[in-house]
């Protein structure tokens, strides 16, 4: 009689486990759930660990292509690379910056910078850390040949040199502030020029290998499985010198497993950078959630120069008519801010000049107004082609938003046409003009890497290689931005390209979005802002008491 | 037809599948709009002379025939090419991946066995109200997707009992084995179903055929009537599905790879296809056509095992 009360049993789970699943996924895209978010208190850290830990498992959102910092300008690669390979300078957790492996920065002109690197710094196997590496890494991402993600940094660079035993010179063809702060990023990442030669192509792929100077060293990349870094009980930085001793990065794509994953405890961490549909199932589990200051933004960008959409009125009339707090609440579940412009307050620093740019943010209003909205597409031209809008596909976060769009633009007569692009071809968009035909516009997320918004407003440099719509509005302000050094001196320029920006609207600001970063209360200490693309937030993870 | 005959005319076959396969699969991929030029140059995209110099390097402007004739020629001589996205030869990153998928597979073939035949006899073999429920339980089993079974066994399992871990595929062994236990028991669900169905109608069939009448009429035993009259012809239908399920479930590990995280073939093909990398999508899919053409090869082999009338090769 066994038997029988067995294939009940399973009967009965298997009806359980449909039910389950049901249950599961209701609750996940519901969105009616809204996150208690106070975004006057973004975090920058979280509450110090106590207490070595032996191994630390983190998950990324897809296993990243190559850890070659030069080639490291997304979240997945540089969450891993922060840990690993480290700068001139650095970018702290508050968003400040502060010298790294240089020991002092000189500026002696405008056009000259003057690194004098740190004594007694060695790369993971033991070798000194010397001027050479420092030319070489800065080097290879220098003219049009170069393979590096971040050109745009280095296009004013004229030489780099090895002054001295323990320095380095770099001469601009003309001033350029950005060039400097980039340093803190990946951009300014210095790897072993013999390590980096030996490898050639393959360096920073799963067969040949890395070699930084980082409180954690690449121990092994299993191509599919796991990145896996060691604790550098070298490491110059005795501040920073981990607690934990082995960390393993997972690469689940999918968010319902990570989340899975997070609630049993099989990862201890993760930074997600789009609220995730089930995030608000993790709030009564074993986790902390943290939400963190952060420089990413949602945006709407035009990409044509003719059409409907290539009007800075209709877009001017579009976005007044749209309300970005229900893009705030509804898509994001309230895990986002409506944005009045393209940089929101992290990027202003921490300097007297925070205050002119939080000024300037303060005048702008982000509350939907159709009167306005009509007003202004009655100054604009022929409207009768629709604007055409690519979103990307499979993303709940990208079809909602365009559907709010679509009706905002419907309101005051405007035709709005939706292309769901599949992911897979979402990229071309960046990439191949001939992926942007027929689109008048696409969604995208986008972060600055520096806390200047002069950093995103550069991109409507006039011929910039990714101001598609040849924006040249701006330029002048740009320019004199960029060439000035002085932090209070250079907000004018740039709240003044803020403003032709915020008028003409090349791209659409949508939403401001925090850093999201979930912890297994079995350990703290990761940094929670928007530095851990280039800070190493592992470093100070111990455990939790 | 003999052994050595049957594997080289099988051999024989396989080259022009493989062939046909390739050229198909290389011009889908040809055709297929978007390219990895994203991927290379990264988020931002890259500067005009970054892109002509990518294009020209890894010669994505080639016209269609010269890049197939190249591609042939490199797998001649043993090289699968290079990821363009991973910037990694091919055969690593294969090597590297097919072990959890053939654990993955394997595991779930013998359970689509265990479970799919026994319950199939089972239903069978003793009728009335326990036919009813196993062939209940088995529609449910194959209109349920693989990923809803799948989402299912880890929030049940893996999340609410903690009995196993919710993704990855483990550091080998008795290791290897507990992570791979949802997911194949994920992928074999439809498939055991499906079987069940197979044996137990296959099994009806042949209670009811003549010389199994015969045999009861002569007063033989029930167990020996059916081991030898009803389990040996069912046989072959069986075979001939666990054969086909074998195949089709390569298609399932790609769902079940990427809802567990594995490292397996399937998640790898489903990135290299999303990222327009045509070396992997080629390699992979030979890899795949390569076991359905041996799956296949070992089923025909079988056949003339359980029921030596059937000469090796045959088609009928």
């Amino acid at each position: 009689m066994l038997k029988p009360r067995l294939l009940i049993v399973g009967t009965f789970i298997t009806a359980s486990l449909i039910l389950t699943s049901c249950a599961d996924s209701n609750s996940g895209g519901a969105g009616q759930s809204t996150l208690d978010i106070d975004f006057s208190k973004l975090a920058t850290t979280t509450e110090s660990g106590a207490g070595t830990v032996d191994r630390v498992t983190w998950n990324l959102p897809y296993e990243p292509l190559s850890l070659d910092p030069m080639h490291t300008f997304n979240y997945a690669e540089n969450t891993v690379d922060a840990n690993l390979c480290e700068g001139l300078t650095r970018l702290t957790p508050e968003l400040t910056e502060e010298n790294a492996l240089a020991e002092s920065v000189a500026n002696p002109d405008p056009q000259t910078y003057i690194y004098t690197i740190r004594d007694g710094v060695t790369f993971w196997d033991g070798s000194a850390l010397t001027a050479d590496d420092v030319v070489y890494s800065l080097e290879r991402q220098l003219g049009p040949g170069s393979t590096t993600y971040w050109t745009d940094y280095f296009l004013n660079v004229a030489s780099v040199e090895k002054t001295a035993d323990r320095e380095v010179t770099i001469k601009l063809t003309q001033p350029d502030v950005l060039f400097a702060q980039a340093m803190s990023t990946a951009a300014g990442a210095i790897v072993s020029q013999s390590a980096a030669v030996a490898a050639g192509e393959a360096f920073g792929t799963p067969r040949g290998g890395l070699q930084c100077t980082g409180p954690f060293s690449l121990t092994s990349w299993e191509p599919g499985k796991a990145i896996t870094l060691s604790k550098n009980p070298h490491y110059w930085d005795t501040d920073l010198i981990p607690l934990v001793e082995q960390i393993s990065f997972s690469f689940i794509a999918d968010e319902t497993t990570a989340i899975n994953a997070l609630r049993s405890g099989d990862i201890d961490g993760q930074y997600f950078y789009l609220p995730p549909a089930g995030l608000s199932q993790l709030n009564s589990d074993n986790t902390t959630t943290t939400y963190g200051k952060s420089y990413v933004f949602w945006t709407l960008r035009a990409l044509q120069e003719t059409g409907t959409f290539a009007q800075p009125e209709v877009r001017a009339a579009l976005l007044a008519a749209l309300d970005r707090q229900a893009i705030a609440d509804v898509v994001f579940q309230g895990a986002a801010l409506p944005a009045p412009t393209l940089t929101g307050p992290d990027y202003f620093g921490s300097g007297p000049e925070a205050e002119l740019f939080q000024e300037a943010l303060d005048s702008y209003n982000t509350d939907p107004d159709l009167d306005r909205a009509r007003e202004l597409l009655a100054q604009a031209g022929d409207i009768s082609e629709p604007i055409v809008i690519a979103v990307q596909g499979s993303s709940a976060v990208h079809e909602q938003t365009v559907n709010l769009i679509q009706a905002a633009g419907q309101a005051i007569g405007l035709k709005i046409e939706i292309r769901v692009i599949p992911v897979e071809q979402y990229g071309n968009i960046y990439v191949d003009p001939k992926a942007r035909e027929g689109l008048d516009g696409f969604l995208t997320t986008y972060y600055g890497n520096v806390p200047d918004p002069l950093d995103i407003y550069a991109i409507f440099t006039p011929g910039g290689a990714y101001n598609f719509t040849n924006y040249n509005q701006a330029g002048e302000f740009i320019e004199e931005a960029r060439q000035t050094l002085d932090p209070v001196a250079r907000a004018e320029p740039t709240i003044q390209a803020q403003e032709l920006v915020t008028r003409d609207l090349p791209w659409t600001p949508l939403n401001y979005m925090p850093n999201i970063l979930v912890q297994n209360k079995r350990i703290s200490g990761a940094a929670a802002s928007i530095a851990y693309l280039s800070y190493p937030w592992a470093a100070t993870i111990g455990g939790q008491q | 037809m003999s052994i050595p005959t049957f594997i080289l005319r099988r051999a024989g076959s396989l080259v022009l599948v493989l062939l046909v396969t390739s050229f198909v699969v290389f011009g889908l991929m040809y055709l297929a709009p978007g390219s990895p030029l994203s991927f290379v140059l990264g988020p931002r995209g890259g500067t005009p002379e970054q892109i002509a110099q990518v294009t020209a390097q890894y010669h994505l402007d080639d016209p269609f025939f010269l890049r197939y004739i190249a591609w042939v020629g490199d797998v001649l001589r043993g090289d699968l090419g290079n990821s363009i996205v991973y910037r990694q030869s091919v055969s690593d990153l294969i090597e590297g991946r097919a072990g959890t998928t053939l654990a993955l597979i394997s595991m779930a073939t013998v359970i689509i066995a265990i479970v799919g035949i026994g319950f199939g006899l089972l239903a069978s073999l003793r009728g009335g109200w326990i036919d009813q429920v196993v062939t209940t339980v088995a529609t449910l089993g194959l209109a349920t997707p693989t990923f809803v079974i799948g989402v299912a066994l880890i929030s049940m399992f893996a999340v609410g009992l903690g009995w196993f871990p919710t993704n990855g595929s483990g550091s080998g062994g008795f290791n290897t084995l507990v992570h791979l236990t949802l997911p194949a028991i994920a992928l074999s669900v439809a498939s055991a179903a499906y079987l069940a169905r197979i044996t137990r109608a296959s099994v009806l069939e042949e209670k009811e055929r003549e010389h199994v009448q015969t045999a009861v009429a002569r007063g033989l035993r029930s167990p020996i009537i059916i081991r030898r009259h009803v389990l040996r012809n069912s046989l072959i239908p069986i075979t001939t599905v666990m054969g086909l399920t074998i195949a089709t479930l390569v298609a399932g590990a790609v769902v079940i790879e990427n809802v567990f995280a594995l490292d397996g073939l399937g998640s790898l093909l489903v990135r290299a296809i999303l990222q327009r990398d045509f070396a992997i999508v080629q390699a992979v899919i030979l890899v795949l056509v390569v076991a359905f053409v041996v799956i296949n090869a070992i089923v025909d082999f079988l056949y003339t095992l359980i029921d030596p009338r059937i000469s090796l090769g045959s088609r009928q």
